[in-house]
């Protein structure tokens, strides 16, 4: 019995895979290829990532430097090798705080209603109307000097930005389902509002928020990037890729490399989980918007 | 009918920024605990802590603080900022100048990027040119905006050197010089806009091409250029306005860190100074200002999607 649903099941996830838009599968490969890039990086990567004299300071792309060498000896290369995994662990938490918040709020807003909703609603759209970088400096700001240049308060800045975003979703996608009969049902039963949610409102809007999930965590990297290039990420020497790409910034005239190959692994990383995320909506049935920004 | 609905939007809006300025006010002289301490540093004297406590009103309620906070606000008296001792509103015009040239600047380029890509792939559709110009435009679409301004950078700057580095612009800058130093920043910011409007573009002038009036027009022997421009382009353009005017939301973020790659001196530039000095004064007028761009470029958009589309107007209303 085990094993026919085993098989049923792999035949069923190759069928998907097969029909699955081309897109999907160059963005499924690009992301694998992240993922064993930023776990086996730190132990391949052939230099320290705070390793100074590696080789020529700004001396450009060359086999031993693939990314050149930065303006105090640091091999770029490696140093990327180093930062993916912070980069990715980093904007996984972030989305995924969000998204149990945002959802929680959405999810209970949508199922209580009437006054709550109103107001939980006012307050949602405040937080949207503040564009998501301004956002995520005026929590930079608030968290004050005590947290500046934490990791964590990078991800609590993504779970800032992204919570009312993924709430007012998760309201909508609750909102048809809270009318269906299987709710009065549970409603009339005696359930309370955290089972409802919990039982019925969240496997229900799984898919929709599933999409919103992959979609955030898709701009996570160039959120934690932006935040980094302005100073305000995590602090050097991490080698966070926003951050080597403002240290490099003003040497980019002599030596663009430095700055171009941090930037660029970035955008594969941006772009091998937008693909996937598009790829994934389409089989869900799910429009995917990309009005992330 | 309509007039409710609009004055019902318009009232929604007022409310949002009500709620926004209250976030802003909060998360600067609430949050942050002892805002003295916070702006001054931990190892600042009493004294010092004192003045500027008495500066900033920090010893009221802070209800108190915060309505005569927004009274000033709405009055136009929005205080000394606190790194340079110049009235805010001295500071704070040139550079919303300088931000609204650059954004009318994106807003141009933004036009024929948007619209000439999307014409080319609706008139090859399904042909390899349409092929390589949706992937670019769906690879630009996850380009961060930071990261574009630099790539933009070392093309017209280091491989052409064609442009300057850094867009220094003062009063005594030439209007050639403006336009070269407001041409980098202008552009990342409209292909930003363009990739979004681009896609939407391209399917709705393919719909519009297999329309009845386009074959009317081609058959009666009007030159292609004419019959995209005249008859499928205006047909086309209309429900992308909606899009259009949500991209200048974008703009109200996008500027702050466009800007500060190029150094041009504007109105985001002044926000990421100001919450670096940790400058209280100028960083809630600031911020107040993206929100309030913010909310108004939404409004339009729902008004432009109200006017366009007459189901909606009724289904609402």
């Amino acid at each position: 019995m085990t094993a026919w649903t085993t098989t049923s099941a792999t035949s069923r996830s190759r069928r998907l895979w097969e029909s699955a838009p081309a897109s999907f599968k160059v963005g499924v490969a690009m992301l694998i290829g992240h993922i064993l890039l930023a776990s086996v990086g730190p132990f391949v990567a052939p230099f320290g990532s705070a390793e100074i004299g590696t080789g020529i300071p700004l001396s450009g792309m060359s086999l031993a430097h693939p990314m050149g060498v930065d303006q105090i000896g640091r091999d770029v290369f490696s140093r990327v090798l180093y930062g993916a995994h912070i980069v990715i662990v980093l904007s996984l938490a972030g989305t995924a705080l969000g998204l149990v918040i945002g959802s929680l709020v959405g999810l209970l807003s949508a199922y209580v209603g009437g006054l709550f909703d109103e107001i939980a609603q006012r307050v949602i759209e405040a937080f949207v109307s503040i564009p998501y970088l301004v956002l995520g400096l005026l929590a930079v700001y608030a968290a004050g000097p005590g947290l500046a240049g934490q990791p964590a308060l990078m991800v609590i800045v993504i779970a800032i930005v992204y919570a009312p975003r993924i709430a007012r979703m998760a309201r909508a996608a609750a909102l048809d389902i809270v009318t269906r009969d299987f709710v009065t049902a549970a409603r009339l039963r005696g359930d309370g509002a955290w089972s409802i949610i919990r039982r019925d409102l969240a496997p229900n809007a799984a898919s929709t928020l599933l999409v919103e999930f992959a979609l955030r965590t898709g701009y996570a990297p160039a959120l934690i990037g932006a935040f980094g290039f302005l100073g305000f990420g995590v602090q050097p020497p991490t080698p966070e890729w926003g951050l080597m790409i403002s240290e490099n910034r003003n040497l980019i005239l002599v030596s663009p490399v430095t700055v171009l190959g941090p930037g660029l692994t970035l955008a594969s990383l941006v772009v091998a989980v937008n693909l996937t995320a598009e790829g994934l909506a389409r089989i869900l049935g799910r429009s995917a918007d990309f009005s992330v920004r | 009918m309509i007039f409710r609905l609009l004055s019902l939007r318009f009232l929604t809006a007022a409310l949002t920024l009500l709620a926004v300025s209250a976030i802003v006010f909060a998360a600067v002289e609430i949050l942050p605990g002892d805002v003295a301490t916070s702006v001054l540093g931990q190892f600042s004297s009493e004294t010092a802590r004192a003045a500027l406590r008495e500066q900033l009103h920090l010893n009221e309620p802070a209800l108190h603080r915060y309505l005569l906070w927004l009274g000033g606000v709405l009055h136009g008296d929005l205080g000394i900022a606190l790194s340079s001792r110049r009235p805010i509103t001295e500071i704070l015009w040139p550079r919303v100048a300088n931000s609204l040239i650059l954004s009318g600047a994106a807003v141009v380029l933004y036009i024929p990027l948007a619209l000439l890509p999307a014409i080319a792939q609706a008139r090859h559709r399904n042909r390899p040119l349409d092929q390589v110009l949706s992937t670019s435009t769906l690879v630009l679409a996850s380009v961060p905006d930071f990261l574009l301004a630099l790539i933009l950078l070392v093309i017209f700057v280091v491989v052409l050197p064609l442009l300057p580095a850094a867009s220094v612009v003062t009063d005594s800058t030439s209007f050639g010089d403006w336009l070269r130093a407001l041409l980098l920043p202008a552009s990342t910011l409209a292909i930003v806009m363009a990739v979004y409007a681009g896609r939407m573009l391209r399917d709705n002038l393919i719909e519009v091409l297999e329309a009845q009036h386009i074959l009317m027009a081609r058959l009666r022997g009007l030159p292609e250029w004419r019959v995209i421009w005249r008859h499928a382009v205006p047909n086309a353009v209309i429900p992308t306005l909606n899009v259009t005017a949500l991209n200048l939301t974008y703009l109200a973020g996008g500027v702050v860190i466009v800007e500060k790659v190029f150094g041009f001196p504007g109105f985001g530039s002044l926000m990421i100074d100001a919450i670096r000095f940790r400058d209280v004064p100028l960083i809630e007028i600031t911020v107040l200002i993206a929100s309030a761009v913010y909310v108004l470029a939404n409004l339009f958009a729902d008004l432009a999607a109200l006017l366009l589309n007459p189901k909606l107007r009724q289904a609402r209303a």
